[in-house]
């Protein structure tokens, strides 16, 4: 069980790509994201697709460049701000999705982000599958998820789902047990989940 | 095998036109067969355009000849079009593989300037354009829109025997063809005279789905003569890239339409 950033992109790395249920809490956030976005993605010479389902992709980015993680790689498939209505920030890797429900529309910048950038691997983090939950229903959000997954398995490309442990159901856990290959909790430093 | 070939005609491989459209491509298993005249029918606004001018880049740059008969846009508006292309390269312009041209001027050039055209101007329209394939030995050919041509020609007779006529020519010419056709949102058949759809070798249907408040751009291949293929709606997306397909889900299709 890892406890850190550092823990989490050495458990990561052992793997061959496949799709993995990381398990977060709300303290364990950002460790999560900087365990997969910096120090896995880098050692593994990733190009990172976050989608950006749970905060607008300008307040990942605020907090990775406080970070100084390298942003060059990292593209962003933001489904929160569009629906915020108001003006974003115009960042040239982010990439608009109407709304979260449009979960076609996340693959194909997927795909489209994939095809663009063939030369290096990839890794997917989607962020999060409980906030997916509220705009979309179970039956659809688990056809979206075994589709993407089935998709990036064969592309040979990692792919991280964020599940938050305060945020989630029997129904969602289920889900994740039955479409990922994996599933990881994340426990922060000196404590038990 | 060989045996169950002879029994079964669809089992018989025919070659085929690959668009270059992966997802599609994959959709008709391996491409279009070659020679296939085929309807690409939809309302506005659903990426026939711009699928149909992705099929002849794609084909230009595997060094077939590509013609693009435009007939309601001007072709100097439509080459912006595929400017954005990431693989667009405009040297297959200058150097003939991606040609343009425009109705009207095929029109002028042949004196048909009365606005209904008789049975012989057909004939006269499927020579000029035939004769154009030869001259550039064309490999593919769209046609924007054959509902522009079909207006002109008003009965369901003379419609018959243009698309008879053209797909006819194309094919002996071993030319895969698009023909878009342009039809209402609310249309419940492929085409708007209904002649098209029932002589076309191959039916796509482009249409707007809304789901909860979304517009999403879909694609069936609803009918192609010459392979298996998947009846499936999938939904695509434009990109500099070129078009991208993924399958609709269909969790949450109840209640739309198309």
């Amino acid at each position: 069980m890892p406890k850190n950033p550092t823990e989490l992109a050495e458990e990561l790395i052992q793997l061959p790509p496949s799709a993995i249920s990381l398990t977060i809490r709300d303290e364990t956030y950002f460790d999560a994201i900087r365990g997969v976005v910096d120090i896995f993605a880098g050692k593994k010479d990733l190009t990172v697709i976050y989608i950006s389902a749970a905060i607008p992709s300008q307040s990942i980015i605020d907090v990775l460049s406080i970070l100084e993680v390298d942003m060059s790689r990292i593209y962003f498939v933001d489904c929160i701000s569009p629906i915020m209505a108001s003006a974003a920030k115009r960042h040239a890797n982010v990439h608009m999705v109407e709304s979260p429900t449009m979960l076609e529309n996340i693959m194909l910048k997927v795909e489209y982000l994939m095809k663009k950038n063939k030369d290096r691997g990839n890794v997917i983090l989607l962020d999060s599958i409980n906030m997916l939950a509220i705009h979309n229903s179970p039956k659809i959000l688990s056809e979206f998820v075994h589709i993407l997954n089935n998709n990036m398995r064969s592309k040979n490309a990692y792919i991280v789902i964020f599940s938050i442990e305060s945020f989630s159901s029997d129904e969602i856990a289920n889900m994740m047990g039955f479409v990922c290959d994996l599933e990881i909790s994340m426990d922060k430093e000196g404590e038990k989940i | 095998m060989a045996e169950k070939s002879k029994k079964d005609p669809t089992l018989i491989f025919r070659e085929r036109c690959e668009t270059g459209i992966e997802g599609l491509d994959n959709i008709l298993n391996g491409g279009i067969p070659r020679g296939n005249t085929i309807l690409f029918t939809g309302s506005c606004g659903t990426g026939k355009t711009t699928l149909s001018l992705e099929f002849l880049v794609h084909g230009a740059i595997a060094g077939e000849n590509s013609l693009f008969i435009s007939v309601t846009e001007a072709s100097d508006k439509l080459m912006k079009n595929v400017i954005p292309y990431d693989f667009f390269d405009e040297n297959l312009i200058k150097k003939g593989t991606l040609v343009f041209v425009d109705m009207p001027v095929i029109y002028e050039r042949l004196g048909l300037t009365e606005m209904e055209l008789s049975l012989e101007d057909v004939d006269t329209i499927v020579k000029a354009i035939s004769d154009l394939v030869d001259e550039l030995s064309v490999k593919r050919l769209v046609l924007d829109s054959v509902t522009s041509v079909c207006y002109r020609l008003k009965t369901e007779e003379k419609i018959r025997e243009f698309i008879l006529a053209i797909g006819k020519a194309l094919s002996d010419r071993g030319c895969t063809s698009m023909l878009i056709s342009e039809i209402s949102p609310t249309a419940e058949r492929y085409s708007l005279y209904g002649v098209e759809e029932a002589i076309a070798d191959g039916i796509v249907l482009m249409g707007n789905l809304e789901r909860r408040g979304d517009l999403l751009r879909t694609l069936q291949v609803v009918k192609m003569r010459g392979t298996n293929h998947s009846r499936a709606k999938y939904v695509l997306d434009l990109t500099p890239a070129g078009i991208l397909l993924v399958p609709l889900l269909k969790g949450g299709s109840g209640g739309g339409t198309t």
